[in-house]
């Protein structure tokens, strides 16, 4: 950067004049005559080295009386030798007069050039130094510019690394769910097993009985030892236990396999109204209970989108809603158009959700169930997957009437 | 910034006084004008004033010639004080040989003073003046006024610094000559080193101030 305080050049305003320079800006035909009216004669005006500056050279003799500016001769004024003295030197101090008035003019008009050359040169190093500064703020806002759009990428990869973090954190809760949820079936049915083995073992001893003893007697005899009566009906039970606890596996198995494929599941057009049929088919066969789902689903156009994500919405809210219904409650599933927007509303009138609990029902993990029984990731996901096809999702419940879940999905063109 | 020019043989001088706005410079140099009897002295010349207040400089020219028939010719300026005309202030300092800073002694006017030192140290650079080294004298000026800064206290603060101090009333014209005597003194030094002036022109420190100053009465 240019200091604007560097040393600044001037000329001299203050420098010796020439008897020239003073003289020039005099016009010396009116001077000559005006001396010759005085004088009466002709004279000429010379500088200090001898150079004729006024007038023409006169012919000897001659009478020459030096011109003075500030204190010292720089010029003569030359005469015939007849000239009158008085009157010579009447005009030498005109002349001076003069001189004196030039000096004063030239010093201060070269000094007021000075002045205003320099005032210039400070204002244009100023300007430069502006010119300058303003270009430096320029690239700093330019890259300011970018570098604000670096830390958005940054920010946004930051958070998808989050979001995905989050994620597997969730699979991560899920799968300690499903962990423990798993163990329990497996353990019964490992330990239903184990007796299920003795039991075929003590069928194996009476069976050797069977092929070597005639006697009936003896072979109810051992029957009883054996205890076979109870085996059978036993057995039947372990049998029982065990395939509802694989069935159980199963389904935990299937729900997470739901959740895991929930992102990258296809779209499709379809008629949302066959998703909800199908969804409360399943929870109406998935809850053994005698609650009558009444559906009202008004015509609808088909839109694209997750049909199989839309499809676990919707038996998430059911499934939700059966659990908590007494035998003899009723679910109400309609589905209609308002304002370019399917709108599917499902209500119940079960025992409604108390508000502090109606505020986290959203939130990841938060379950009202026994642990194992819920992940608390049901509605979570439910709303992502809505919000995934620009809809929303609203619950409103009272306790002691019912909930109520809206869904409103956007016609996509 | 002395100039010497072989052709006419002669050395032309120039001193300037400097100071805030109303410290008394021209009156200085009126004085001078009126006080000193030097072989030549020009008339001064007092260029635009309002107000008795110098807008451009005021000058005052005087000569005297050594025995070698060295020309010494002294040009003695003001400056105009007030701030707003620092590039005359700058133009008419550049090339100078000497100064005369003249300081206001009343107590109001400390900081004015202060802020003119600054700005002479600052123009001195700008112009490429060796401020360290110029020939300089410290005048406080208007003594003769109440409420002024105590001789004691001012020696006390230019006790450490090279330069002369003088304390003046130049509208009696008290000091005003001293001032001056003094800045010749230094001026002599260093255009004795530079010119050769006792070896050369035979011109002794005593001889050239008495020729400056004169018969002083």
């Amino acid at each position: 950067m240019n200091d604007v305080n560097e040393t600044v050049p001037f000329g001299d305003f203050d420098r010796e004049f020439t008897l020239k320079e003073l003289l020039s800006a005099v016009k010396t035909d009116k001077l000559l005559s005006a001396i010759k009216m005085i004088l009466g004669d002709d004279s000429c005006i010379k500088s200090d080295k001898g150079e004729v500056i006024i007038g023409k050279p006169l012919p000897e003799p001659l009478k020459c009386v030096p011109l003075r500016a500030e204190m010292e001769a720089i010029g003569f004024l030359v005469v015939n030798n007849s000239v009158d003295d008085n009157l010579l030197f009447s005009v030498r101090q005109l002349i001076e007069i003069i001189l004196k008035s030039s000096i004063r003019y030239l010093m201060a008009s070269d000094l007021h050039l000075e002045t205003v050359q320099s005032d210039y040169a400070l204002l244009r190093q100023k300007h430069q130094a502006l010119v300058e500064s303003e270009q430096r703020y320029k690239d700093l806002a330019a890259s300011l510019e970018q570098r604000v759009s670096e830390q958005v990428k940054t920010i946004e990869q930051a958070q998808r690394q989050l979001y995905q973090a989050e994620k597997l954190a969730s699979i991560g809760q899920l799968a300690a769910g499903v962990a423990h949820e798993i163990n329990n079936p497996v353990g019964f049915i490992q330990s239903n097993l184990s007796t299920s083995k003795r039991y075929v073992a003590d069928f194996t001893t009476f069976s050797e009985k069977l092929k070597n003893e005639n006697n009936l007697d003896t072979l109810l005899q051992t029957w009883k030892e054996l205890d076979l009566d109870y085996t059978i009906d036993d057995f039947q039970k372990l049998l029982d236990e065990s395939i509802g606890g694989a069935e159980r596996v199963t389904k935990i198995v299937n729900d997470l396999k739901e959740f895991s494929s929930a992102d990258h599941s296809k779209e499709e057009i379809v008629d949302i109204n066959d998703h909800i049929r199908s969804a409360c088919n399943i929870a109406e066969i998935e809850i053994n209970k005698k609650t009558v789902i009444k559906q009202g689903l008004g015509i609808l156009p088909k839109i694209k989108c997750q049909s199989g994500q839309l499809a676990q919405v919707f038996l998430n809210i059911l499934l939700n809603a059966e659990q908590v219904i007494s035998d003899d409650g009723v679910i109400s599933v309609n589905s209609f158009m308002q304002d370019g927007s399917i709108i599917v509303v499902i209500i119940d009138n079960g025992p409604g959700i108390p508000d502090e609990v109606l505020k986290k029902v959203f939130d990841p993990f938060y379950t009202t169930k026994e642990v194992g029984e819920g992940t608390g990731l049901g509605l979570t996901v439910s709303r992502d997957i809505i919000m995934n096809h620009n809809g929303n999702i609203e619950i409103d419940s009272k306790v002691g009437v019912g909930t109520t879940v809206q869904i409103i999905l956007p016609v996509n063109t | 910034m002395s100039d010497y020019n072989s052709d006419n043989n002669k050395l032309t001088l120039k001193l300037v006084f400097y100071g805030p706005a109303l410290s008394g410079k021209t009156t200085n140099l009126t004085r001078l004008h009126d006080l000193l009897d030097p072989e030549l002295k020009g008339e001064m010349m007092v260029l635009e004033t309002k107000n008795d207040r110098t807008l451009f400089f005021d000058l005052l020219p005087l000569g005297i010639t050594a025995p070698s028939g060295l020309l010494i010719k002294l040009k003695l300026f003001t400056v105009p004080g007030q701030v707003a005309h620092d590039s005359t202030r700058k133009a008419v300092l550049s090339r100078a040989d000497g100064v005369i800073f003249v300081a206001d002694s009343q107590i109001t006017q400390s900081i004015n003073n202060v802020e003119s030192f600054e700005n002479l140290a600052e123009n001195a650079a700008r112009v490429g003046l060796d401020f360290e080294n110029l020939p300089m004298v410290v005048q406080f000026n208007k003594r003769d006024l109440l409420n002024v800064q105590s001789e004691e206290e001012i020696n006390q603060r230019w006790l450490s610094t090279p330069w002369k101090i003088v304390f003046s009333s130049a509208l009696k014209g008290d000091g005003v000559i001293e001032t001056f005597n003094g800045l010749l003194d230094v001026l002599y030094n260093r255009m004795d080193n530079e010119y050769q002036l006792f070896n050369h022109h035979k011109l002794s420190k005593e001889e050239f101030i008495k020729g400056v100053l004169g018969e002083v009465p």
